[in-house]
């Protein structure tokens, strides 16, 4: 039972995979640019849940085409239009994040937090 | 009934404060001669003044005022009742006297706009402590009074001075917060917070919670003990008191002991009320603790070389004189605890002041420097004697007094074994006090050297020898412990409070008091005889209060 | 409908629009534009908050011209208004209480910057506070969190980069859990507008599907907001972040950064999924238990810390603890304890971190303990609202601290089983407090020259720094406004609490 509902939702279940591989790698890599990644895919797993929760099969995007206004033609245009919203957020954070890395590399010359992180030290003492 | 009676409270902190204040730096209290006369002039007036308004405002009549509610149901309030009456007026006395005796003491400790600014803010605190109508506002005066008063023992700004204040800052506050504790409960099973005589817990809501509720009985006592240098909280004080500046020492000792001694009564007897704890494992625990504390503070004292320690041991084990009264719950013990504190208060005064003298005039901090010094300072030796006679409690004396009704007290409650072992317990305490503080007279009166003035000399070498051993000592082993800290840090106060009296006194002939320090320390000796031989308005007084209570 | 009422969403906007203004000001106007848009945006929404008192019950405002379930919606009441009014002053006062050392500390060219990021922070704060629709609120969050990044990096120091980086991960971390339990939430209930997914939580709560989903929706929402209001054991980048930062942004991310957070986490719990649901989630408990540990270990990092900027940093950890505990012992006078708890510790914190920055400046900019001995005589006006903001946390009676630590004894009487762990916690983290503070208070006012340590002989007068005196002025006066006034106040907590729901 168990099982069946899993595979019947296995769009679902990957995505969750997704935000867990994504999320692991955000917390868990010490390397810079894979952490930025990790955050994309978390992000992205996200995306693609929203955008299965407002896939209706066999309709189309909600872009009015031939005048056609009724409800049974499209797709539910609200996840859609959270993914869009979504995905400007996750680009400006990205794009923090990699002026950060910049910053740090240049300074440091590694993407090593945690080595940056011994410099800092010696740096003090 | 008005605000006025917060009069005596506002007035010294107001002024207090004003003394901290960053302007006028040189031509008050800091500069010359001219300055420090101009000090001591507004000092007294004001101390005088506030001590005046505080003793009309606590006799004149029934009174009580509710300030502001810091929070619905928790108003700020005073109240006058005769707890209030008794602690405000032994306050007030001896803090004027002292207060006194400072002007001329603190020429040598320095920073005396400083020492005056907090001598004069603590004054305001206690009496509104004193005039505390409820347990919020206890508490409240409770932790300013902790603050206020810490700064004299860190006025000398020395390291040691600094471990000290912390370690009393951090009973005081480990023992507010067991009080405030208690207070959280208590408040949710009283019927109010306001102070009534004989309890105001709600013994209907308290069914069925009595273990937790004693727990939090217990707590307060031991929280609010900690002030009164009570075991097990007992080990700041020994620490704290002697590094202070002498009057400093002397209020810390004889006062603000007391005031722990008062919020234990009002917890105990205004809000749970002694029903509530008659025949628990409260009553025992606190007997337990108070007659163990008696006579681990003599053993101590007997066995302290340093004259203030040893002075402040012995307030370890009075002040619990007075705690075992009070935890007897009857009415004789009551009144023997009531007169015990108001005699301890007078004679702590007179003692500590007579060290102050000694460290003052000789720079003598050390017992055995002490010998032969009543052919030097015959007149404060002799108030030194008089002084530790009633503490010992030979008759006329008032400590006799109070330790009667004390012992009687004992006696005649219902405390099984206790009934016995208490009063042996303080009758083997006060043969301790006898043998640690007469011996000191004797040796002042009859050296056992004949030349009195080059064994002194011969003493002092000596013993400024000895002290900088000791203290090297002391630190190789709390090096050595690690964590040994606070022994070490003794033996260097020790031997820089020594180096630096050694300093001051290098040179010249010991000479008597002048008389500015020696008339208040004339003032307590004569009070702590005087009050033991026409105790009888005094007796009446607190039997009056132990009725209402018990 | 009364002009007033479109004041929140005119605050939220012109919050907003000043940023971009700023990046194109010379600094110094920059400046000027900050402190004139703080102060309209304070005065804007104390008429809100009076307006509410005054009808006594919230009300929505429509944005743009589509109604309940798809528009997007701002809602108004006092507790909100409140937030707003309160944030705005501590906002004011960090901002002014920092200038000069932001003058200092940041490079010429680079200050107009800081205004932008002062401006969306602003902005985000108040869309946090006013807004009805849970996608909004995720949206302004990540504009909290890039702002308050920018904040922290604005000083170009290794260390300060190095905090900014370690605080975005977390934040981010964070902020991914939260987007996901929001869409969860979405599936489960089919809206984004709080009172609408209210209902149908509701619903569901009623029939009992769904409820493993939605536990993990709670779970997820609340977890990744802790996580980014730096709850224990998320709270590794605070000190750096807070420590090596410039002043204004210490203070800022103290004092409201993580409450904005907090204050979300409230009102999902009151306005999103409704609070017997959360009751009955085990969710709190959790909460609890990692607030008690919060209240303890920060207060024990702190004790162990020498850098004064730090120690303060480690306390609001411990302070972080309070405000969880208090949303952990599941009632609503726990809610309320921790309501006042945030106003509290905002303002103490921020006074601590400017006045420690005070005491710094007269101590060679050291911020070593040592260093500080007698910093107290030095700058006495610093020394004096530190030793006020340092009672004030240790608890003394007539200081804010005092109450909320009442507010959350009270609280936890009515809960069962949590009021011994709760009284022992709160016992324990007030000793700790004191043990630090007043360790700090008594150093500096040890006189070096007696302790043998040789410090800085500058001496600030106040007179030299005006400003920065009255500013310390008016934060005890506040501090000590909410330790007597508290009453006022937590009634006007309550009433805004109630028309929460």
């Amino acid at each position: 039972m168990n099982l069946s509902n899993l595979l019947n939702n296995y769009e679902e279940a990957v995505a969750m995979l997704l935000f867990v591989i994504g999320f692991s790698n955000l917390l868990l890599q010490p390397n810079l640019i894979k952490k930025i990644i990790g955050m994309n895919i978390m992000d992205t797993a996200v995306y693609l849940f929203l955008a299965l929760k407002g896939y209706i099969d066999g309709h189309k995007a909600p872009i009015v085409v031939d005048g056609v206004q009724s409800t049974d033609a499209y797709i539910n245009p609200i996840p859609s239009g959270l993914v869009l919203t979504g995905i400007v957020v996750s680009v400006s954070v990205s794009a923090l994040m990699l002026s950060l890395t910049i910053r740090l590399y240049r300074r440091y010359h590694t993407l090593n937090l945690d080595e940056i992180s011994t410099q800092l030290k010696k740096e003090d003492l | 009934m008005g605000i006025w009676i917060l009069i005596p409270v506002f007035l010294p902190v107001i002024v207090g404060v004003l003394y901290l204040m960053p302007f006028k730096k040189d031509e008050f209290g800091d500069g010359d001669k001219e300055s420090l006369d101009r000090l001591h002039r507004l000092t007294a007036v004001v101390m005088v003044v506030s001590a005046a308004l505080a003793l009309l405002a606590a006799w004149s009549g029934e009174n009580s005022y509710t300030w502001f509610e810091l929070m619905e149901g928790i108003p700020i309030y005073f109240q006058i009742d005769g707890i209030s009456r008794l602690f405000v007026t032994v306050f007030s006395i001896a803090w004027v006297l002292v207060c006194f005796y400072s002007f001329t003491y603190m020429g040598h400790e320095g920073n005396e706009r400083r020492f005056f600014g907090f001598y004069l803010i603590v004054y305001g605190v206690l009496v509104a402590l004193c005039f505390a109508g409820n347990l919020v506002t206890l508490y409240l005066f409770y932790e300013l009074m902790t603050l206020t008063s810490m700064p004299m023992v860190l006025h000398s700004g020395s390291r040691e001075s600094i471990m000290a204040a912390l370690k009393y800052l951090f009973y005081s506050m480990c023992g507010a917060y067991l009080g405030l504790f208690a207070i959280f409960f208590l408040y949710k099973y009283c019927d109010s917070i306001t102070f009534t005589a004989g309890g105001t817990l709600n013994l209907a809501l308290a069914q069925g919670h009595t273990g937790i509720l004693l727990a939090a009985v217990m707590a307060a006592l031991i929280g609010f003990g900690a002030k009164a240098g009570m075991f097990p909280l007992h080990a700041w004080l020994p620490t704290a008191h002697p590094v202070a500046p002498a009057p400093a020492s002397a209020v810390l000792s004889g006062i603000i002991a007391k005031a722990g001694v008062l919020s234990i009564i009002r917890v105990m007897f205004y809000i749970v009320g002694a029903d509530f704890i008659r025949g628990t494992w409260v009553q025992t625990a606190w007997m337990t603790l108070s007659l163990l504390t008696v006579f681990m503070g003599s053993m101590l004292a007997f066995r302290e070389k340093v004259f203030k320690k040893r002075l402040a041991y012995s307030t370890v084990s009075q002040v619990s004189y007075i705690l075992f009264g009070l935890s007897v719950l009857s009415p004789t013990g009551m009144e023997g605890a009531l007169l015990h504190v108001v005699f301890h208060a007078f004679i702590k005064c007179a003692l500590f002041l007579t060290a102050g003298i000694f460290i003052f005039q000789a720079g003598y901090s050390r017992v055995d420097q002490l010998e032969g010094i009543g052919k030097k300072m015959p007149k404060t030796l002799w108030c030194f004697t008089f002084a530790s006679l009633a503490l010992v409690g030979i008759p006329p004396a008032s400590g006799f007094i109070s330790k009667w009704y004390l012992a009687q007290g004992a006696l005649e409650a219902e405390i099984g074994v206790f009934r016995w072992v208490g009063p042996a317990i303080l009758l083997l305490s006060a043969l301790l006090t006898a043998g640690y503080l007469l011996s000191i007279v004797t040796n002042g009166f009859f050296p056992k050297v004949k030349d009195a003035v080059h064994g002194a000399v011969v003493a002092k070498a000596s013993s400024a020898s000895d002290v900088v051993q000791e203290s090297a000592a002391a630190v190789a082993v709390g090096a050595g412990h690690g964590m040994d800290m606070t022994k070490a840090a003794d033996a260097v106060q020790e031997s820089a409070s020594d180096g630096a009296d050694a300093h001051h006194a290098s040179g010249g002939e010991i000479t008597e008091a002048p008389l500015g320090m020696l008339i208040p320390l004339a003032i307590f000796a004569a009070l702590s005889i005087l009050l033991g031989v026409f105790p009888n308005p005094l007796i009446q007084f607190v039997s009056g209060i132990a009725a209402t209570v018990l | 409908m009364a002009f007033v009422q479109n004041f929140p969403f005119l605050t939220i906007i012109l919050a907003l629009f000043s940023g971009p203004l700023c990046s194109v000001l010379k600094s110094k106007a920059a400046k000027w534009v900050n402190t004139i848009v703080l102060t309209l945006i304070l005065l804007m929404s104390c008429a809100v908050l009076v307006f509410t008192l005054q009808t006594g019950e919230a009300y929505v405002y429509q944005m743009g011209h589509f109604s309940a379930p798809w528009g997007n919606e701002i809602r108004v009441g006092v507790l909100e208004a409140f937030m707003a009014v309160f944030f705005c002053i501590v906002m004011l006062l960090c901002m002014l209480g920092g200038r000069r050392e932001l003058a200092e500390e940041v490079e010429e060219t680079k200050q107009n910057l800081y205004y932008v990021m002062v401006g969306l922070l602003l902005s985000s704060l108040l869309a946090l506070i006013y807004t009805n629709d849970l996608f909004t609120a995720y949206v302004f969050v990540e504009i909290n969190t890039i702002s308050a990044c920018g904040l922290i990096m604005i000083r170009q120091s290794g260390r300060a980069i190095e905090a900014a980086t370690r605080y975005m991960i977390m934040s981010l971390l964070g902020s991914g859990l939260l987007l996901m339990g929001i869409c969860y939430l979405y599936d489960l209930t089919g809206h984004l507008l709080m009172s609408n997914i209210k209902e149908q939580v509701a619903v569901l709560a009623a029939t009992g599907e769904y409820h493993i989903p939605l536990l993990i929706s709670i779970t997820l929402m609340v977890v990744g907001l802790a996580i980014k209001s730096a709850l224990f054991p998320f709270h590794s980048w605070v000190p750096d972040a807070y420590g090596y930062s410039t002043l204004s942004s210490a203070a800022i991310l103290s004092s409201l950064v993580s409450k904005g957070y907090i204050f979300l986490v409230v009102k999902i719990f009151y306005r999103v999924i409704g609070f017997d649901v959360i009751r009955e989630s085990k969710v709190i408990n959790v909460l609890f238990v990692f607030g008690v540990l919060g209240m303890i270990f920060g207060s024990v990092n702190a004790i162990r810390e020498n850098n004064i900027r730090r120690m303060i940093a480690w306390s609001s950890v411990a302070q972080i603890g309070y405000i969880y505990m208090g949303f952990g012992l599941g009632t609503t006078a726990g809610i309320i304890a921790s309501l006042f708890h945030i106003l509290s510790h905002s303002a103490t914190k921020s006074m601590l971190f400017v006045s420690a920055s005070g005491l710094t400046d007269v101590s060679n900019h050291d911020t070593d303990f040592f260093g500080l001995t007698g910093a107290g005589y030095r700058n006495k006006i610093a020394g004096v609202a530190f030793s006020a903001g340092s009672l004030s946390m240790v608890g003394i009676p007539l200081f804010s601290g005092f109450i909320s630590k009442v507010l959350f004894a009270s609280a936890a009487y009515e809960t069962s089983g949590k009021l011994i762990p709760a009284m022992i916690a709160l016992a324990l983290s007030t000793l700790l407090n004191a043990i630090y503070f007043m360790k700090t208070v008594i150093r500096i006012y040890t006189p070096s020259h007696r302790a043998g340590i040789v410090t800085d002989t500058r001496v600030i007068t106040i007179k030299e720094q005006p400003q920065k005196a009255l500013i310390l002025v008016l934060f005890v006066a506040l501090n000590i406004g909410l330790g007597l006034g508290s009453q006022p106040i937590v009634n006007m907590l309550t009433q805004g609490l109630e028309m929460f729901g």
